[in-house]
């Protein structure tokens, strides 16, 4: 067949212009630069008004916490959300990706998206990078067919559950599903499940940690509980001050407060351009 | 006239720059640097003969010859090379690509890399018209 397009001008997309370079540095032994993942525990699970999405918020970078709080519940559609874990960056660009194509689908159709859009435009996605886009989601939003949630996993297999955990914690927080799940729940009870699986995942998981955020999703309305609970709170200051050893000889004290009062005096002109 | 200090990056087609491409040789020509990018290829091949043979099934073998047909003539319609680059609207719409976003629309943006070579109108017009090798617009020093 003879070349369908004369020379249309250059596209961006993926450059594979240095694999060879960089295998032939790993032959040497250079090490390739770690990074970001989420190391996570992502849960959703299905309650009687809707679905309910959580996840954890510790980022990690090899084995640094690299972000303390960092957003883990990514939004796909108003009525549509998604969890990810694996690498961050593949999460957020793969979400956001996906979200646009979304919105421009809305446009065309002038429908609200439907949940299964959104898994096969993500299945068809990383199915076709062969694994290589490390982002294993639980995607989970109320359409006009009801409440769905699925799991994704990186080579692009997913699965459709009524509770599901994915992440390096997602053993605990399942061992918490499995013993309190029922079906029926109602908001609040669904919200306490979620929390105290994510809380199992945070306290006993090193990928793990931090806060625990939820979203409820139900028709028509929905609710992002950014930080709903913080079983690590930092505490910075002590609050009895610092106490030195008993041999140490206080000389003198001097309180700086850190924070000082800005008062804005009213001056005589304004500033004339 | 200037005596150009550096090698042109790809000429006809050949990727002249080893360590960006490694060595050129029978097994670089047959093989792609990424088992990825080859399989990205051959993906997009598959499916774009499966869509022809479905419309070839279902509306006639025309009409995927004509279809054909229309993309040649509005792949053709471009400015001339400089400054302003063509929007190929029409091959857009034609293939579907208008109303897709993938990849391609936010990584790698050939305008914001660091070897962006602004397009030569003289070396573009000496392309067209056949007294150059090398594609149009060159992306490398």
């Amino acid at each position: 067949m003879s070349k369908l397009e004369f020379d249309v001008p250059a596209k961006g997309g993926f450059s594979f212009d240095l694999c060879k370079r960089n295998e032939m540095l790993m032959k040497k032994g250079v090490q390739p630069p770690s990074y970001r993942k989420t190391g996570t525990t992502i849960v959703g699970l299905i309650f009687q008004d809707g679905v309910i999405l959580g996840a954890d918020t510790r980022a990690t970078e090899g084995p640094i916490v690299c972000d303390k709080n960092c957003e883990k519940i990514h939004y796909m559609a108003p009525n549509i959300y998604c969890c990810g874990a694996g690498t961050a960056a593949d999460t957020e660009a793969v979400t956001d990706m996906v979200s646009s194509q979304l919105q421009l689908h809305r446009h065309h159709t002038g429908r609200e998206s439907r949940v299964i859009t959104a898994l096969t435009l993500l299945k068809s996605h990383l199915f076709n990078y062969q694994g290589y886009v490390q982002a294993a989601l639980v995607l989970g939003g109320v359409d006009v067919t009801g409440p769905h949630l699925h799991t994704i996993y990186p080579h692009g297999s997913t699965d459709t559950l009524p509770f599901a955990t994915m992440g390096s914690g997602s053993l605990a927080a399942m061992a918490v599903f499995e013993s309190k799940y029922h079906e029926g729940l109602t908001r609040d009870e669904g919200i306490k499940l979620v929390t105290e699986a994510i809380c199992s995942g945070i306290f006993n998981d090193l990928g793990s940690g931090s806060n625990v955020d939820v979203c409820v999703i139900t028709k028509g309305h929905k609710e992002y509980l950014r930080n709903h609970l913080l079983p690590n709170p930092r505490s910075y200051v002590s609050a009895k001050g610092f106490s030195f050893s008993k041999k140490t000889e206080v000389l003198l004290t001097k309180v700086t407060p850190l924070k000082e009062k800005v008062e804005i005096i009213q001056s005589g002109e304004a500033m004339e351009e | 006239m200037e005596e150009t200090k550096t090698i042109a990056h790809e000429i006809g087609g050949i990727q002249n720059d080893a360590l960006r491409f490694g060595l050129y040789g029978v097994k670089s020509d047959l093989i792609d640097s990424h088992p990825l990018q080859s399989s990205l290829a051959s993906t997009k091949k598959t499916q774009e003969e499966m869509k022809r043979k479905v419309l070839a099934n279902t509306y006639g073998s025309a009409f995927p010859l004509k279809t054909d047909l229309d993309r040649q003539i509005l792949s053709r319609f471009q400015r001339p090379p400089g400054a302003i680059p063509s929007s190929m609207l029409g091959l857009e719409v034609l293939t579907g690509s208008l109303e897709r976003f993938g990849p391609e629309d936010y990584l790698n943006d050939p305008r914001d890399s660091e070897t962006f070579r602004p397009a030569d109108m003289h070396h573009g017009m000496e392309v067209r018209l056949g007294l150059s090798k090398g594609p149009v617009c060159p992306m490398f020093i």
